[in-house]
């Protein structure tokens, strides 16, 4: 979907169309932007950006904070027309999903004509507009669908895909973040030709594991399958704070907030975890985790308090400030199966 | 520091030492041995923060001094002299060294001034116990204690000490050991601790067998045991142990009596088939006197078996995980094994028929 969050906004509320919309934290906070409309990617707002930042670049923008109801309301619709298409749908967030339509019989098989065609039916349901990438892997696709945005469609035949990656600057490559440009580019890999050029074995022993992964992509290979509802393998939250901490028992207690609304979601979905971890993030944009995993699960919140404190206790969190906490529950089991009573439990 | 020893006089005392010392360590000083040399005495101590012995050895040599060398390394080393060879240790500076017929080993060793001795505290209480009352007491119940549960408080022993009896208690919230001995002189007024779990299956390697009694010291914080040549230290968990005296089931409507061995082997045979994971079975007795123990695993293959049994009640159908029957009956010493339950059948008592020391419960499973 285009600018998901600052379209539905849009949608919603006419008096903002037109208008540079950021969708996230208030810009006197120290919030991020999620999403900003496309009259605010002008003014350089980008997502993940800090508000504070995105106000100074462009102070007349509209700041809104996010309804994810209502997103996630959109989202399941347009769950529901891929659905139509083909079984093999892999959300990989609100507004975002895989489809594998290699063996789908509609519109005699043609992938183009598929997205087209899904395109057509997100604008009839949602008045919204969506960019699709047609190609033979997941990578490519992925490629695709970011060039010819908003309301693109862009395919990127088997012929075609090798000479694509080739062209592609490195920061481009969906997989390589910040920091990993940052060591390609010093070793002068600049663009999808350069990675080609290096040996396996240079590559794995730069970046591990995910060096072989580098060497396959920059030759257009990616087997990765479309894992239709991939089950989640942890649930977690976290918040950004107003202004830095210093105070453990203040920390613990906001952990123990968050963990309270996790564990209230895991719920909700029949689970129950045997795993914790605990991040933090310092006041100097360093991030550590700590976790733990348990032999039983946890079953309510004051299960997880000691733990929680335990496990912040084995950071330097106190000595130095905090500025983000988060927690997330891992390990996770299905709530039914067969229990034993608890002898200990109250009448 | 220096002395002579024969290595049968220095390798049970260090055996016994490395017993508490973990392999893998947060503090390098943790993996040593601390050694304190005073007339003619050594004294050999290992602690994991959480449990702690001291062990004593006699040795020629009036020297006296203390340091710490690495535990393992020196018990592989004695462990691989020849028998009966007498061993020679001079300690210099920082270099201890162990010399014996044409061997010489040179260990590191870390200052005795760091190494985090636990703090004695004022024993409160001071008891005496027969070294077979307490060896029996954790044997019969350290099978029930939890690993490593949330509850940590259950991660552990109780010691209830009160009225002239000794009883212990251990549960992991799904199955619970009790045992009860009345002794001849106790503290007057009662005091409950919990023993860590590593604590108590250390305490219960280093009891062994005879009547003598060991002594047994409670101070706010922590325990301490005189074994004799032996002295074993644990910090107690703080919390309170649930209350087991609530849970134990009253108004028992049905009682069953097995055959021990009958009962065990057919139980053993049945969960084969049982889930895995949660290894549950179902268990049905008619009134007729007819034990039914049946067992599906995910896959749907089934297992069942029919043997009789004396029943006085009515008919029972309940679900267990075998594992944990079979953790009690393996403690049951009769022939016979009885199996009591309430009106609800929403626990199970189980007891030794000609012992009644002890006792078990068992939570039953909804399959």
């Amino acid at each position: 979907m285009d600018a998901f969050y600052a379209a539905v906004e849009q949608r919603d509320f006419p008096e903002l169309r037109g208008k540079p919309v950021v969708v996230g934290g208030a810009p006197n906070s120290r919030g991020v932007v999620a999403t900003c409309s496309y009259e605010a990617r002008v003014f350089g707002i980008r997502s993940a950006m800090p508000a504070a930042k995105a106000y100074r670049l462009c102070p007349e923008a509209v700041f809104i904070r996010p309804r994810f109801d209502v997103y996630r309301a959109v989202s399941a619709e347009i769950r529901a027309i891929f659905l139509d298409f083909t079984d093999l749908v892999e959300a990989v967030s609100l507004d975002e999903a895989y489809l594998d339509v290699t063996a789908s019989p509609i519109l005699q098989g043609s992938a183009t004509r598929i997205a087209e065609e899904i395109k057509r039916r997100i604008r009839e349901a949602t008045q919204l507009t969506a960019s699709a990438g047609v190609s033979y892997n997941k990578f490519l696709a992925k490629i695709a669908s970011d060039r010819h945005k908003p309301d693109g469609l862009c395919l990127i035949p088997p012929e075609q895909g090798r000479a694509v990656i080739a062209e592609l600057p490195i920061g481009a490559f969906h997989g390589i973040g910040k920091a990993t440009e940052a060591k390609m580019l010093a070793l002068g890999i600049r663009c999808g030709r350069d990675l080609e050029r290096l040996a396996l074995a240079t590559l794995t022993r730069q970046f591990g594991k995910a060096g072989e992964h580098y060497y396959r992509i920059a030759r257009g290979i990616d087997e990765r399958p479309v894992v239709p509802n991939r089950p989640r393998k942890s649930w977690g939250a976290e918040t950004t704070f107003p202004a830095d901490l210093s105070d453990r028992a203040e920390m613990c207690q906001h952990l123990a907030k968050l963990a309270e609304g996790v564990l209230k979601k895991l719920a909700r979905h029949g689970l129950q975890a045997r795993g914790l971890t605990v991040k933090v993030k310092y006041d100097d944009f360093e991030l550590v985790t700590r976790a733990r995993t348990l032999d039983r699960p946890f079953r309510d919140i004051r299960d997880v308090r000691p733990h929680l404190a335990e496990l912040l206790n084995r950071t330097e969190a106190g000595r130095r400030k905090v500025r983000l906490l988060g927690v997330s529950f891992s390990v996770l089991e299905n709530a039914q199966r067969p229990v034993t009573l608890d002898l200990f439990a109250p009448d | 520091m220096k002395f002579t020893i024969s290595r049968e006089n220095l390798l049970t005392p260090l055996q016994q030492v490395v017993g508490v010392i973990e392999r893998r360590q947060t503090l390098p000083i943790l993996s040593n041995v601390l050694l304190k040399l005073s007339d003619e005495a050594l004294e050999l101590t290992g602690t994991d923060l959480e449990v702690q012995l001291v062990t004593k050895a006699v040795v020629e040599g009036s020297d006296s001094g203390s340091v710490t060398v690495p535990a393992r390394k020196f018990l592989d080393i004695c462990r691989l002299l020849p028998e009966k060879s007498v061993v020679n240790i001079d300690c210099r500076q920082e270099k201890f060294v162990i010399q014996c017929g044409s061997s010489r080993f040179n260990l590191s060793t870390l200052p005795a001034e760091n190494y985090p001795e636990f703090d004695a505290g004022t024993p409160e209480i001071e008891v005496s116990i027969p070294r077979n009352c307490l060896r029996r007491a954790l044997e019969k119940t350290l099978f029930a204690m939890a690993q490593q549960d949330v509850r940590y408080y259950l991660n552990g022993l109780l010691l209830d000490l009160g009225g002239q009896v000794l009883r212990a208690v251990s549960s992991d919230g799904h199955r619970l050991a009790f045992f009860e001995q009345s002794l001849e002189s106790g503290p007057e007024e009662g005091r409950q601790i919990i023993v860590p779990r590593k604590g108590v299956l250390e305490l219960n390697r280093l009891l062994g067998e005879g009547e003598e009694p060991v002594t047994v010291q409670i101070a706010p914080n922590n325990l301490r045991v005189d074994l004799g040549t032996v002295s074993f230290a644990a910090k107690l968990i703080e919390g309170r142990f649930p209350d087991y005296q609530r849970v134990m089931p009253r108004e028992l409507t049905r009682v069953i009596l097995v055959d021990k061995a009958a009962f065990k082997g057919a139980l053993t045979r049945v969960s084969v088939l049982s889930n895995e994971k949660y290894r549950g079975v179902s268990m049905e007795v008619s009134e007729d006197g007819n034990m039914c123990l049946k067992a599906q695993n995910p896959e749907h293959e089934e297992a069942e078996e029919r043997f009789a049994v004396e029943l006085e009640g009515k008919d029972i159908s309940v679900g267990f995980n075998a594992s944990y029957l079979l953790d009690a009956i393996n403690n049951v010493d009769s022939d016979n094994v009885k199996l009591s339950f309430t009106e609800s059948a929403n626990s199970c008592l189980i007891e030794d028929c000609e012992d009644t020391q002890f006792k078990f419960i068992v939570m039953p499973m909804r399959l």
